[in-house]
């Protein structure tokens, strides 16, 4: 019977690991010195700790820094439902989010652009880009913007509308939807991130190359860049929706880029080789330190450097 | 897929939504059943030589049991996500799911198959050798056809944890059940949203039924003895 306190000792092992995993997942920030962060707790993804623009940022740039961090998701639902809890009193949220207007959360401004640009443009395998694709992502990309964008997650998030018919409504309403032979002949799997956003963006390229005569495979909801990123470097995947900003930090974590053209050129210089960016559209939807209205009020905040007040 | 479908957050619209999405669930569903079985006919393939070996030598049966035992402590999500780069395969390589099943059902298995093997009376290993069963040939034809109530008993363990934990493997990109519960959760905001996540549940336990009763129709197929003598 020995094996079986092994595997007993072992899974309770685990499990403690786990557990005091979960425990310091939220961590208290260095010094606030009595600012209004220092009594606020901020919520976010995990390396939004670290991350350039995020935290380290935020204290570099505005002289910010929070009472306390707690570790929610990369802008989804748990963070969304943390600060409408009050179990966090700011968040890290994409500024598309349609539960922002919903939930009637306040965008504090970002004025010294801590938050790096991230417009969304096509990342395409060079030998895919024919010339009649890139002319289609071009074309759609130029129709784009962020209050379009806006919403259209709207249709999605909001009133559970399935992404493949959204992209086709937007395309048709845009009158992108004709049907030609410009990219007759290719074939390309076209690849998202794990979330809506990024999935009906993935679909709009590809029902507005469909249009066009090329043959389209979906790979939706691959998950993390540290999945398909490499995916895109062995040719598993030949075209993703990126934003530039955190593509940009992905391939290159010290870059210091904030303008979207700068960041774009930025970005031109660390593409793998076997990989081009087409012409990037003017819908961003990017990093957001979001407050409840609650909040904002009690604390006159209307940008981030407001958080530095005494 | 229509372009108008209901958008009722209730838990119990579970089947509207399967039928306004029903090729999609239907494909993963499909692909879910693959990935549930393949890893426990590997496994089994894997497990019958080592739990063969601990039961033909005894001092092997603790550390053996002990060994694959641990493996099953290993959490899935860091195994799918450590299985590409050890075996150089690519990022979004199907095989990295089964493969990193197979492990987790070669855990269960093979103390199932000792075990199994050590459920033969010895009375009929003896009887078996006198009548001129030697080696291979009584593994194969007694004993193995004895112990399979005992080892399939740990298959249905296996498939039916193999249904839960594939459905993991959802996260990191995998086209399976898993999906289901990805989308409900993204489109939690502002309230829950309930339909993919209980029709995922609904889907998983269905198709756990569905392998469960098939391993015991497969036991009864290969065990005619059994119901010939109802009473023991």
């Amino acid at each position: 019977m020995k094996h079986k306190f092994l595997i007993a000792g072992a899974t309770a092992a685990a499990l403690a690991l786990t557990l005091s995993a979960c425990g310091s997942s939220s961590s208290t920030s260095g010094s606030g010195g009595g600012t209004i962060a220092s009594k606020l707790i901020m919520g976010g993804p995990p390396e939004f700790k670290t991350r350039v623009d995020g935290l380290p940022g935020l204290a570099k740039n505005y002289g910010v820094s929070f009472g306390k961090y707690t570790v929610t998701d990369t802008g989804g639902p748990v963070t969304v439902n943390a600060l409408k809890n009050g179990q966090v009193d700011a968040a890290d949220l994409f500024t598309t989010d349609p539960s922002i207007a919903a939930n009637g959360f306040v965008i504090l401004t970002d004025p010294k652009a801590n938050f790096a640009a991230q417009n969304i443009l096509p990342i395409i395998n060079k030998a895919k880009a024919t010339a009649g694709v890139t002319s289609t992502l071009n074309a759609l990309s130029a129709k784009l913007d962020t209050a379009g964008l806006g919403a259209l997650m709207v249709k999605v998030v909001t009133d559970k509308q399935d992404t493949d018919a959204v992209a086709k409504g937007w395309l048709s309403d845009q009158g992108l939807a004709t049907t030609g032979t410009a990219a007759s002949g290719v074939k390309l799997t076209i690849g998202s991130a794990n979330f809506p956003e990024n999935a009906l963006l993935a679909q709009i390229y590809g029902e507005a190359l469909k249009d066009q005569g090329a043959t389209i495979k979906y790979k939706l909801n691959i998950g993390s860049r540290e999945k398909y990123v490499p995916a895109l470097k062995d040719g598993t995947v030949d075209l993703m929706p990126e934003y530039n900003g955190s593509i940009l930090q992905y391939l290159d974590p010290h870059a210091s880029a904030t303008a979207p053209d700068a960041v774009l050129a930025a970005l031109q210089k660390v593409l793998p080789s076997n990989l081009i960016v087409l012409n990037q559209s003017s819908a961003a939807d990017s990093d957001a330190i979001v407050v409840t209205k609650a909040t904002a009020a009690k604390y006159h905040l209307t940008s981030i450097a407001d958080l530095a007040k005494k | 897929m229509t372009s108008m479908t209901s958008t009722s957050s209730s838990p119990w619209h579970f089947f509207g939504y399967f039928l306004d999405h029903r090729s999609q669930d239907l494909s993963w569903l499909w692909t879910h059943a693959w990935l549930s079985v393949v890893p426990v006919i590997i496994g089994l393939l894997i497990a019958l030589p080592l739990g063969w070996l601990s039961r033909r030598y005894g001092w092997l049966y603790p550390p053996m049991v002990s060994i694959t035992g641990l493996l099953y402590t290993i959490p899935s999500i860091a195994l799918f996500v450590l299985v590409p780069p050890l075996l150089g395969l690519s990022s979004l390589n199907p095989v990295q799911v089964p493969i990193a099943l197979t492990v987790y059902s070669v855990a269960l298995l093979v103390r199932v198959v000792a075990d199994g093997l050590a459920s033969v009376p010895d009375e009929v290993n003896q009887a078996a050798t006198a009548i001129g069963y030697g080696g291979v040939r009584r593994l194969f034809a007694v004993e193995l056809p004895i112990a399979v109530p005992v080892i399939a008993a740990g298959l249905r363990v296996a498939t039916v944890s193999n249904v839960s934990m594939v459905a993991i493997a959802g996260t990191i990109g995998m086209s399976n059940l898993g999906q289901l519960f990805q989308l409900g959760k993204d489109l939690s905001t502002p309230t829950a949203y309930y339909p993919p996540i209980v029709l995922g549940i609904v889907l998983c336990v269905l198709l756990a039924l569905v392998l469960d009763g098939l391993i015991i129709l497969l036991t009864r197929v290969l065990t005619p003895w059994r119901r010939a003598v109802p009473s023991r």
